[in-house]
């Protein structure tokens, strides 16, 4: 990377025990952990599960992180991710198959709160998109990741990121047609 | 730039081409003054789909789950034997009750607090008054 890891000296910090280091990672990182895992999982309690498991393998690597390789908050990602992952595969071992990509059946006749009901059938037709495709756009679009740091956590290619938030986007577009539309 | 990767890059990345990879700005920035009327197009169907991605708002941390992760962080090193000697045990019961209190004034404000980042900003803040959390 050539640049020094903004949490290296806090991670030193929280090794040693220093407890206000301690609250001050939980302070920095969490939300955006949380969000990760709550947009990759569709469910707060497992998205819980996954920060606080994050959090417990930051605590075993802090004393023991070397600085000059990923930065702190790329192994945060990674960590997080794999988590989901872990998830996802048990989802998929219990139910028998992926949800199909189909159109979202739109809002419901008697709802009240608009922006509400946006944000549950935007989440609704995320969680239809194959697991990939919702990583690269929850990692890009969410996230903000830059395209290179994007394609290293999914160990795939710029050129392949780019394909996966295409289709991905694409199957937004289709799934919230009538909300994407001008 | 082709019309056909400005709209690559478009349909990946979204209508905002600050969020595109920096090395391809420039180019789509020389194609949107050569071809405003395509690329304002290309845009605004993008930035359509960025804005309806942008309403699914994430939910803020919630204190209990704060005050998980910091209790299961490394012990401070110099975690004395001592401790029980020097701190009686009414002494050690106040301060125990004292964190309650300041993690209850946390989950109360982060209740009002719009945000997750906000929320854990101040759970962190009631748990520990001397730091002040950060880029949250």
């Amino acid at each position: 990377m050539g640049q020094t890891d903004p949490d290296e000296e806090l991670l030193a910090r929280v090794g040693a025990g220093d407890p206000a280091a301690v609250r001050a990672l939980v302070a920095r990182k969490l939300p955006r952990l949380l969000a990760l895992a709550q947009r990759m999982l569709g469910d707060a309690a497992e998205a819980e599960d996954v920060a606080q498991e994050t959090f417990v393998r930051a605590w075993r690597q802090a004393a023991a992180w070397k600085p000059g390789g990923a930065r702190f908050d790329t192994w945060m990602h990674r960590v997080a991710l794999n988590l989901c992952y872990d998830r996802l595969r048990r989802r998929r071992e219990i139910a028998t198959d992926q949800p199909p990509e189909q159109r979202d059946e739109g809002p419901g006749p008697d709802r009240g709160l608009q922006a509400a009901d946006t944000g549950r059938r935007v989440g609704r037709a995320l969680q239809a998109l194959p697991d990939r495709q919702r990583e690269a756009i929850v990692l890009c679009h969410y996230q903000e990741l830059g395209n290179i740091e994007a394609a290293g956590l999914m160990g795939v290619s710029v050129e392949a990121l780019e394909g996966l938030l295409g289709r991905g986007r694409r199957a937004l577009r289709l799934a919230l047609a009538d909300m994407v539309e001008p | 730039m082709t019309e056909e990767r400005f709209k690559v890059l478009a349909e990946a990345y979204g209508g905002d081409i600050s969020r595109w990879p920096p090395d391809e700005r420039e180019a789509a920035a020389a194609l949107m003054a050569a071809k405003p009327a395509f690329t304002q197009d290309v845009l605004v169907e993008a930035g359509l789909l960025d804005a309806v991605l942008d309403d699914w708002t994430r939910q803020p941390a919630p204190a209990a789950l704060v005050a998980r992760i910091v209790a299961g962080a490394p012990a401070p090193r110099r975690a004395s034997r001592w401790r029980g000697w020097l701190m009686p045990a009414g002494l050690s019961a106040g301060l125990a009750a004292a964190g309650v209190a300041g993690l209850l004034a946390g989950v109360q404000l982060s209740e009002q607090a719009a945000e997750g980042g906000d929320a854990v900003a101040l759970v962190v803040a009631a748990l520990d008054p001397t730091i002040v959390a950060e880029e949250v």
